[in-house]
């Protein structure tokens, strides 16, 4: 009586365990962001559907499994019936997996083509250098997207750890990204984008996203690069277009007050 | 005395065990201090360096020198007794295996002590990072290198063992599950392994002799080193998991007094494990963006195909049984229900969209630790119950059994689930510290908790230790009426191995004597 209630207290632990587990998992649901561009949006839905998957297949399993460990605990000294197994049902369970993961692998792959599409000839691009241990972001004037400025140069923006920099995009327009590193690897990510590109030595890496939401967004580097890898942060600033342009006019007049030459550099005072 | 010169295959497979469950210490007591170092945000206990180096012999330790150094402990004890052999094949090329592990340890470890401090560049050593470190890089690179050594020439040993010196009756499809397993683990370490070798060759040259062969400056490319290390590493998970699921395999069959549900397509399912790992590497390289995203997405999702079959045997095996939760059970089944969930967040990263969020989070961290602690540390618990009776003669105490599984597995939960909803709210992994206002850390200090909770765990494990080794052995054959050859021997076995060996008509000879027995005592 004493050992099949241990038993049973044992099993009751196990259930609870679960049951903490399934809840935990759930409100996974709330916490990868739904993301900020339309890449994003179509990588979350994706996410969404192998969530779904993995809970529905997690709770059949674990079910079958604690069903079994209940149903079938040892009561008494009779040896069970010796099945050695059943080639019908390897078959089943060999088939349906191989189906739900075609099914995946298809859905995965019309996301990824999705995403992976190349920018127009004429999108905002900005070139991204990782460095040991900040980032560098340079916005070519003549290279703006949608809004036009007249004269030629570059705006750059070098962060230190200190001064964590912060990169300006305007909302609703694709921006495309050129990634480079001149050290060791590292690698671009910012959260709400759902998505990062490493920035390695000898070759450029390239995306596009269109940001749909305006606001603050933190980002850093997801690579190990060296003893303060933990500081590579910067922010992600998205404004409406006509704050862009702004941005850019005053960031350029602010450069032109200090140096002539066209070609112009400025360390970022820091966050705002 | 007798212990450095042995070349017995029993007492080799005891240093081993001992060898490895001391790195898995040293391993543990430096995951303690990262836990320490990131349960609140801004934490200045561990400085940046010294938190890199931390991580990264974590790693390397319960890699290395625990997880695949362990199972050739196991194997090295328990293949020759499946399948009803005197010794390994080799039985001095095995002494040799064995004794190239404690200079590697020591090697490895030495970086703590010279200039620049012990390898800091994550076990992947991606280069360049890899090409700029110090010292302790070089001496790590020769550490793995003499470990990729013992692994090679032992997995040589363990195949010329089993295809070699199986006892009459004993076909390959009689052999014991864990002794199948240990044969696809040594052909993936014979195979993959000289990949790494030539792989840490190429990086020492680069780092010491001015070569160019990760250095796009003198016309290498920095991808190739990932290629390469993958190569191996990606087989390597299941070196790491394989016997561990071998090991799950002997213990749920005996506990449900049933045989293993589908043992041929068990096989076949670690078999095309074996051979899918060799075509999924590049799938730690999605955001690279130097690999083809479609073929190693469909691999990694074709890979969780065998390793489904594998987990519905095993439900397969309870359903039906007559089940009994003793110790190694508990571990046995606390493997089941982890390495369920470690098999399903692992596909998640085979979706490339999907992982391109998930990659290098702490998403990913939770997944090998799903599978890695959950699946293999747990293993090698229900081996260490399972099969103490056998190598000592002595029985561990179901009671402490059970609370070392308790603390372990809530402890483990509580550890590593929260680190999903971490990496899904963007935490890198492997960084030193976090900003306050990335709201990180109540997850983070949860993490902690069940991290001590591991540790605590250990207590009841080393007092059942010390409390087994000062009884008198004292058990039988048989203790748990066990399937397989190393149930038909003494515990602990004579040194060669068999008065007399049942004869072999299934996989499951000793159940068949026993039957015999019954019958015979009925007429």
């Amino acid at each position: 009586m004493q050992r099949s209630l241990k038993h049973i207290r044992l099993l009751a632990t196990l259930l609870i365990a679960l049951v903490l587990g399934l809840g935990s998992a759930s409100t996974a649901l709330a916490v990868q962001p739904g993301g900020i561009t339309d890449e994003a949006h179509e990588m979350h839905d994706l996410f969404l559907i192998m969530l779904y998957f993995s809970i529905a297949l997690f709770v059949i399993i674990a079910s079958v499994l604690v069903y079994a460990l209940i149903r079938y605990r040892r009561k008494n000294d009779e040896l069970p019936k010796q099945v050695h197994g059943s080639n019908r049902i390897e078959i089943l369970w060999t088939g349906i997996p191989i189906i739900i993961v075609i099914v995946l692998f298809t859905l995965s792959l019309i996301t990824l083509a999705s995403v992976e599409k190349k920018a127009e000839q004429n999108a905002l691009t900005i070139e991204v250098t990782g460095f040991q241990y900040q980032w560098k972001f340079v916005y070519d004037l003549n290279d703006l997207g949608e809004g036009e400025f007249a004269e030629d140069g570059y705006i750059t923006i070098i962060g230190t750890p200190a001064n964590e920099p912060e990169l300006v995009l305007p909302v609703d327009e694709v921006v495309e990204f050129n990634l480079k590193s001149t050290d060791v690897i590292h690698s671009f990510y910012v959260r709400d984008f759902l998505y990062k590109l490493d920035l390695i030595p000898g070759r450029i890496n390239q995306f596009s996203v269109t940001p749909r939401e305006t606001g603050v967004f933190r980002a850093q580097c997801a690579e190990l690069c060296g003893v303060n890898h933990s500081l590579m942060r910067f922010t992600v600033r998205i404004v409406e277009r006509e704050e862009f342009d702004i941005w850019i006019r005053e960031t350029v007049k602010h450069l032109q007050q200090d140096q002539d030459n066209k070609k112009t550099v400025r360390v970022n005072e820091g966050k705002k | 005395m007798d212990w450095l010169t042995t070349v017995d295959h029993k007492k080799l497979g005891i240093l081993y065990l001992w060898f490895t469950l001391f790195f898995f210490a040293v391993g543990g007591i430096l995951a303690i201090l990262v836990r320490t170092q990131l349960a609140v945000g801004e934490n200045t206990f561990l400085a940046n360096d010294a938190y890199n180096q931390i991580f990264t012999m974590h790693a390397s330790a319960m890699l290395f020198l625990f997880i695949i150094p362990i199972w050739a402990g196991f194997g090295n004890y328990f293949v020759p007794l499946q399948i009803g052999a005197l010794d390994m094949a080799f039985p001095r090329i095995n002494a040799l295996s064995f004794w190239m592990l404690p200079p590697a340890g020591l090697l490895m470890f030495a970086g703590f002590l010279v200039d620049g401090g012990a390898a800091a560049g994550g076990w992947t050593a991606y280069s360049p990072l890899s090409r700029q470190a110090g010292m302790g890089m070089d001496l790590w690179i020769m550490a793995v290198l003499l470990l990729g050594m013992s692994s090679t020439i032992g997995a040589a040993n363990f195949l010329v063992t089993m295809f070699r010196m199986r006892a009459p009756g004993m076909t390959m499809f009689r052999m014991p599950i864990f002794t199948w397993t240990m044969l696809v683990t040594a052909l993936l370490q014979l195979l993959a392994t000289p990949v790494l070798a030539a792989a840490l060759a190429m990086l020492f040259i680069d780092r010491n002799y001015g070569g160019a062969f990760f250095d796009p400056n003198g016309g290498g490319n920095v991808v190739l080193w990932q290629n390469v290390f993958w190569f191996y590493s990606h087989p390597a998970v299941y070196i790491m998991i394989l016997p561990g699921m071998g090991i799950i395999s002997e213990i749920l069959p005996v506990f449900s007094r049933k045989p293993l549900f589908g043992y041929k397509a068990f096989v076949f399912a670690t078999m095309g494990i074996g051979a899918l790992g060799f075509s999924v590497w590049a799938h730690h390289m999605f955001t690279t963006g130097a690999v083809l995203l479609p073929f190693f997405g469909i691999m990694t999702f074709m890979i969780g195909v065998p390793t489904g079959v594998k987990i519905f045997n095993w439900l397969g095996t309870l359903w039906g049984g007559s089940i009994s939760f003793k110790a190694p059970m508990l571990f046995a089944l606390g493997f089941v229900s982890m390495f369920l969930i470690g098999g399903l967040n692992g596909t998640f990263s085979a979706a490339v969209p999907v992982d391109f969020a998930l990659h290098d989070t702490y998403f990913v961290v939770a997944h090998i630790h799903y599978v890695l602690f959950g699946g293999s540390v747990f293993a090698v618990f229900a081996g260490m119950y399972y099969w103490f009776p056998k190598i000592w003669g002595r029985k561990l105490d179901e009671r402490l059994g059970q609370l070392h599984f308790v603390f372990m597995f809530i402890g483990f939960n509580l550890a590593f689930f929260p680190m999903h909803l971490l990496g899904l709210d963007g935490m890198p992994r492997r960084i030193a510290t976090y900003a306050n206002e990335s709201g990180w850390e109540p997850l983070n200090i949860l993490s902690t908790v069940g991290a001590y909770i591991i540790a605590i765990g250990m207590i009841p494990f080393i007092i059942n230790l010390v409390l087994a080794f000062r009884r008198p052995p004292d058990q039988p054959n048989d203790p748990w009426e066990g399937n397989t050859l190393e149930w038909a021997t003494t515990s602990p076995p004579p040194v060669h191995n068999f008065d007399s060996i049942p004869p072999v008509k299934s996989e499951r000879p000793l159940f068949d004597a026993r039957q015999e027995n019954t019958n015979m005592e009925n007429h």
